[in-house]
């Protein structure tokens, strides 16, 4: 068996080959693949990350999308600096996803869920509707700085991954095991004195400053962004990826992404198809394998192991 | 009533419950219940299915709130506290059904308790080893609690409130579904809890030998008022609660 250190290992080599292939590939077509399935792996983990406490968070897409617009606007509209402006994506994310959760993490599943939705598509409409950020067309011009320009990659791999280390961090602190008791039955956390609306809250804020930091790099990536980039179908896709690597595992929703954004890259072609495709996908993942990818990989090996004995 | 047999401990007045009243809808499910809890004491709450033993302990423990009364704890007036508020102050409550994490290891269980108040992997790790002792839980530490045969998991349960340090403990039922021995031993806890740990407990229970062995004075509820306190010798012979039992054939 694989155990704990040495599965954080494999991970830590992965995101160092990531970092250097970003680093040192040439065709800029791989180089923004590799960025673009850390973002979804940050968006699928951040997704999973609030189903530690049972619930399943739409907004994921809103706070990405609030990332990117505050990266953008800052960047494009007020001329900050660059690092400025990576350091408020996530700020600003986490600060109107804390105000997002205080009011409504009163509610709980399917109702949690729906105001999710609901307020997704609120702050898309409300990009559509303001002219000073560019309307439906969104906002274009976000570079990075001459001098790193050509490491930028590299750079937002090196940051997507350590986000996705610090999910993982948390998730394995007192906090983490704090959420899980939550989801498993929270009258007992607040039978011993534990504050269970502020520790959702906050749930919710550590996902939203992951997305909303992969948001403001998403931006410097792509160069522009609009508001249909942001639509809670974002969320949904990070749903697929995370229920096709599996749910259980921290490294599940990363596996997800990497496999169906590449897939991705080849259902583009046949584009009509695409969503057919995805929600094929994960109709079949729940029904055939429930754990996912890594789940798969686990029987798998307990199967070799049994046979061997 | 026997007030005279009500008063076995001169104890200070940890809990003190004043005219409480809880409607759900239409249904009044306690209504005019005012009670003690004295510092020291083990006092027995009875009654019988519905009475409304369950939602005393809701409305004491911050769960839910009074539709009118008032709840005093550790001196400080605690009528629409929260639930961490009330627990914080030194009353944590366990549960009738669902009363443990069933999905986590016993560990995980018993470490929830002790986040509020105290610091530091060790010294939580102290306490966990410290409750589980108590309970009989040391050879299961890593079991998930779901796992646990259902004796354990009543003591899972305790363990759990035990590790939040309180100074006044609600035990909702603890004994259901306990084997001969289970009771014993569970009976032998509170009463160390009682005696070398200085806790003050509240029982509710179906369990009337038990009852009769563990508490010092008795309040008895019926259709969610007070129907009786005084020893449990008394109460036991009290005609009006022998008629409440039988009445509902019990
Ligand atoms: N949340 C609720 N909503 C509506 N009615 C409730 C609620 N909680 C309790 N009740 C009602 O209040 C009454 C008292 O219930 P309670 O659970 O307190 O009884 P109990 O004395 O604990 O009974 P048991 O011995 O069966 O555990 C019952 O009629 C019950 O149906
Ligand atoms: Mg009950």
């Amino acid at each position: 068996m694989l155990n704990r250190s040495s599965g954080v290992w494999i991970c830590v080599a992965l995101a160092i080959g990531a970092v250097l292939f970003a680093l040192l590939a040439t065709n800029p077509y791989y180089t923004s693949l590799v960025v673009w399935i850390l973002t979804n792996a940050v968006l699928a983990s951040a997704l999973r990350f609030v189903l530690q406490i049972g619930e399943l968070n739409i907004a994921t897409a809103a706070f990405f999308g609030i990332g990117a617009y505050t990266a953008a606007i800052t960047a494009v509209l007020f001329g900050w600096p660059f690092w400025l402006t990576l350091v408020l994506a996530p700020l600003v994310a986490a600060t109107l996803s804390a105000l997002f959760g205080w009011v409504t993490l009163r509610a709980k599943g399917p109702y949690f869920l729906l105001i999710s939705f609901a307020v997704t598509e609120v702050i898309r409409l409300i990009y559509t509707q303001t002219n000073a950020i560019g309307g439906n067309s969104g906002l274009v011009g976000m570079f990075p700085p001459m001098a790193i320009d050509a490491y930028y990659p590299a750079l937002a791999v090196a940051l997507l991954a350590a986000t996705l280390f610090a999910l993982y961090g948390v998730e394995r602190s007192d906090l983490g095991r704090m959420f899980m008791a939550i989801k498993n039955n929270d009258a007992i956390p607040r039978s011993v004195g534990l504050n269970v609306v502020f520790l959702k809250v906050l749930c919710v804020v550590i996902a939203a400053a992951a997305v909303g930091l992969a948001g403001g790099l998403h931006a410097y990536a792509n160069n522009v962004i609009a508001p249909a980039d942001f639509t809670y179908f974002v969320a949904i896709l990070a749903l697929a990826y995370v229920k096709i690597g599996g749910e259980g595992h921290p490294f599940g929703p990363v596996l997800g992404a990497a496999v169906l954004t590449l897939v991705g890259q080849w259902v583009a072609g046949i584009s009509a198809w695409e969503n057919i495709f995805y929600g094929a996908v994960i109709v079949a993942t729940v029904l055939a394998f429930p754990g996912g990818l890594v789940g798969l990989a686990t029987r798998a090996r307990s199967l070799v192991i049994r046979s061997g004995q | 009533m026997s007030a005279a047999a009500s008063a076995p401990t001169g104890g200070e007045v940890l809990l003190r419950a004043e005219r409480l009243e809880r409607r759900f809808g239409g249904l009044t499910a306690i209504s005019d219940f005012s009670f003690e809890l004295r510092e020291g004491e083990i006092l027995g709450l009875i009654g019988p299915n519905g009475a409304g033993k369950s939602t005393t302990f809701n409305l004491i423990s911050g769960f839910i709130r009074p539709s009118s009364g008032r709840l005093v704890v550790m001196g400080r007036d605690v009528t629409g506290a929260s639930a961490m508020t009330i627990s914080r102050l030194g009353l944590v409550r366990t549960f009738q059904h669902n009363s443990l994490l069933s999905e986590m290891s016993v560990i995980d269980n018993i470490l929830i308790g002790t986040y509020h108040h105290r610091s530091g992997h060790e010294r939580r790790m102290e306490k966990v080893r410290e409750v589980a002792g108590m309970t009989g839980l040391t050879d299961h530490l890593k079991a998930i609690a779901g796992n646990l045969p259902h004796g354990l998991q009543r003591m899972l349960s305790i363990a759990i409130a035990l590790a939040a340090e309180p100074r006044i403990l609600c035990l909702d039922e603890p004994l259901t579904g306990l084997q001969g021995a289970e009771v014993g031993a569970a009976l032998d806890l509170f009463e160390a809890l009682r005696t070398t740990h200085g806790l003050t407990i509240l029982l509710v229970e179906h369990n009337m030998r038990a009852v009769m062995r563990a508490c010092d004075r008795v309040i008895v509820l019926n259709y969610g008022r007070l129907l009786a306190e005084g020893s449990p010798e008394a109460v036991s012979r009290d005609e009006a609660v022998i008629e409440a039992y039988l009445g509902r054939g019990r």
